[in-house]
């Protein structure tokens, strides 16, 4: 397969999480690729924004490993964080900031210069159709522009990485196709993107790769036909229940 | 360095731009205490006047006498002598009067006989004007006593000076600054503990729970900034708002007792004159020196560090930001009460291990240094004390910023 020879940016390795004596994650393993969309399906509670936080450093594994553009994400957190780019489904701006203040404020902290800054924003306003909006206070935004100040917040430092947490989670359709376009156009770049979703229509229609999660434990990886066609099923849904009854 | 600016700079542009935050750091300092200080000078310049213009009524048994001693009473200022039917002591307790005399029948015959003269005075203890009253009363018993002794001497051919024997010839040895600092020894300690924790608290819950609340704490820790530079970009913004406040305050105290202090203090020493009961000299220089304002300085830092490195702890704990003024509301109680008990005990002298409590040793220092009392160890133990109590309170406000258990209590 050609993903095969694609530069592998995440790497997780035995991976387990506990808080307080329960298990968020438990001993999981994958690993994607540059310019490949990888889906991380499950349903709440799974463990999926658990496995997220750790591959972004800021939360610590009880247990395992991961690497994130060769850099481990205990030992090198800083690295890691330099080429990870994340978006949540909680959206807070700064709201008596205004959209570029916003972004100039994340840029500068991402260590770009002035004029780097600068240009960036240009691009990022212009790619996400952010113009007219961008000088006011993100406090009068919608929830659409709201979602691409975090869009646009979250790769104002390109990284090699780009992770989205329930991105859809809360949009109307207009928002929601703004970030589906966003992250065909960082595939498009050579970009890593996961995309981490409790919704099976948008892991079918986006992801090259998806890893089911339940409980903590992944019960499969495989392309979205591949998985189909383990289960004998036509959606990812139904694939998904077969799946967890399997179980 | 670069990342504690960045962050610095950003956490007080939001800062500036928040309503409630501008108004604890700078509108409340700059306007309310001013108010408070001046209301209560006014106040007790007011009640002062109003007590020297009260009239009191005094109702005198066998005023038929018309003797000098009544007429000496009546030429008293702001004294009204009152007819009566009603029992003397029915009418004092009813209010009716605020006094009543009884002069004995026979005053002159008494007096031309040289023999002693009693006269009785009926008073209600706990209505005020009756104790102006009484006051008036002895005053004026007082001189007319005085004029009938002269008298008595003059016809045995003594000099009426005979009565002089000890007279007191008051001087006081506290100048005019030391007085001031005494009156600024209970002001300026509260003042400045006051606000090193009101004017940092508003922004140390912003920029923690409030960032918490508003969902961008975790795009803030996904940056590469480490977090011990998280914590010393919020805690500088923190210390200097607080700062801020403390400076305002003064400032706007120091111009309010200016412009209004002296007036007042001139009316006050005339109605202190004037009245019978003599409440003490306002005259005040408010005028500090150099090296106590720079001692005073240089401890308000120390103390504001400490207090934000504390409210910035205290307030990442919280989940929202109206947790965090649950939290922070109380403290200020905890802060002032010590200041008020302080304030309360006369001539307190404090064992030394107090100077080595924070917030505590501030106000004790202030008030050592404003009477121009520069004790060296209690100053070196007062900056030590804040000093590890600030680098402590950074330290833990650092680990509690590393928590993912506190940062993700969501």
């Amino acid at each position: 397969m050609l993903m095969n020879n694609r530069e592998s940016l995440i790497q997780v390795n035995n991976l387990s999480k506990k808080f307080n004596g329960f298990v968020a994650v438990d001993s999981i393993s994958f690993e994607t690729k540059a310019g490949e969309i990888f889906g991380l399906l499950g349903p709440n509670g799974a463990g999926k924004t658990t496995t997220l936080r750790i591959t972004s450093s800021i939360l610590q594994p009880t247990s395992g490993s991961v690497e994130v553009c060769g850099c481990d994400v205990v030992k090198d957190s800083q690295k890691v964080r330099e080429n990870i780019g994340i978006l949540t489904t909680e959206i807070g701006v700064y709201d008596r900031f205004t959209g570029r203040e916003n972004l100039a404020y994340f840029g500068e902290l991402y260590g770009l210069g002035r004029e780097q800054l600068d240009d960036r924003i240009e691009v990022l306003s212009k790619l996400l159709d952010m113009q007219e909006f961008l000088d006011r206070k993100a406090g009068t935004y919608s929830t659409g522009m709201k979602q691409k100040l975090a869009i646009a917040r979250s790769i104002i430092h390109d990284p090699q990485v780009v992770i989205l947490d329930e991105p859809t989670t809360g949009l109307d359709v207009l928002a929601s196709l703004t970030v589906v376009d966003f992250m065909r156009m960082e595939k498009k770049a050579g970009k890593s993107v996961i995309l981490s979703t409790h919704r099976m229509s948008d892991a079918e229609k986006l992801c090259d790769r998806v890893a089911i999660m339940h409980k903590g434990k992944l019960i499969d990886l495989d392309t979205v036909k591949g998985l189909l066609r383990k289960t004998k099923t036509v959606d990812l849904e139904e694939a998904f229940l077969k799946m967890i009854n399997n179980k | 360095m670069r990342n504690i600016f960045i962050i610095w700079r950003k956490e007080l542009k939001d800062a500036l731009r928040d309503k409630r935050t501008l108004m604890a750091m700078i509108v409340m300092p700059m306007v309310l205490m001013p108010l408070i200080i001046i209301g209560m000078f006014k106040l007790i310049d007011y009640q002062m006047q109003q007590a020297e213009k009260q009239v009191v009524k005094v109702a005198v048994e066998n005023k038929k006498n018309d003797s000098d001693l009544v007429e000496f009473i009546s030429s008293q200022e702001n004294l009204e002598i009152v007819n009566i039917s009603l029992d003397l002591e029915a009418a004092v307790k009813e209010k009716a009067v605020d006094l009543a005399i009884i002069v004995p029948e026979d005053i002159e015959d008494r007096i031309k006989k040289q023999e002693v003269i009693k006269i009785e005075v009926i008073e209600h203890s706990l209505n005020d004007r009756s104790d102006i009253a009484l006051g008036k009363v002895n005053q004026a018993v007082t001189a007319y006593n005085k004029q009938v002794l002269e008298s008595r001497f003059k016809d045995q051919g003594i000099s009426g000076n005979i009565l002089s024997g000890v007279v007191i010839e008051k001087r006081d040895v506290a100048t005019k600054e030391e007085i001031g600092g005494f009156g600024l020894g209970f002001l300026l300690p509260l003042l400045i503990v006051m606000w090193a924790n009101v004017g940092g608290q508003y922004i140390a819950i912003d920029v923690s729970a409030g960032e918490k609340e508003r969902k961008t704490l975790e795009s803030l820790l996904l940056t590469p900034v480490k977090r011990l530079e998280i914590v010393f970009g919020k805690f500088l913004a923190v210390s200097t708002s607080a700062l801020t406040s403390v400076v305002i305050s003064l400032v706007s105290i120091y111009i309010a007792i200016n412009q209004f202090g002296f007036k007042i203090e001139e009316n006050i020493d005339k109605s202190v004159q004037n009245t019978a009961s003599g409440a003490g000299g306002f005259a005040m220089d408010f005028s500090i020196e150099p090296a106590a304002l720079l001692v005073i300085f240089a401890v308000s830092i120390l103390l504001v560090l400490v207090f934000s490195a504390i409210l910035l702890s205290i307030s990442i704990f919280a989940k929202s930001y109206k947790e965090a003024q649950n939290y922070l509301g109380p403290s200020y109680m905890i802060i002032i009460l010590p200041v008020v008990i302080v304030n309360s005990i006369p001539n307190f002298k404090p064992p030394l291990a107090l100077f080595a409590v924070p917030a505590v040793n501030t106000i004790l220092l202030f008030k050592e240094i404003l009477v121009g009392a520069y004790d060296w160890g209690h100053i070196a133990i007062t900056v030590g004390s804040l000093a590890i109590s600030a680098l402590l309170a950074i330290w833990t406000a650092t680990k509690i910023y590393s928590n993912e258990k506190v940062l993700f209590r969501v």
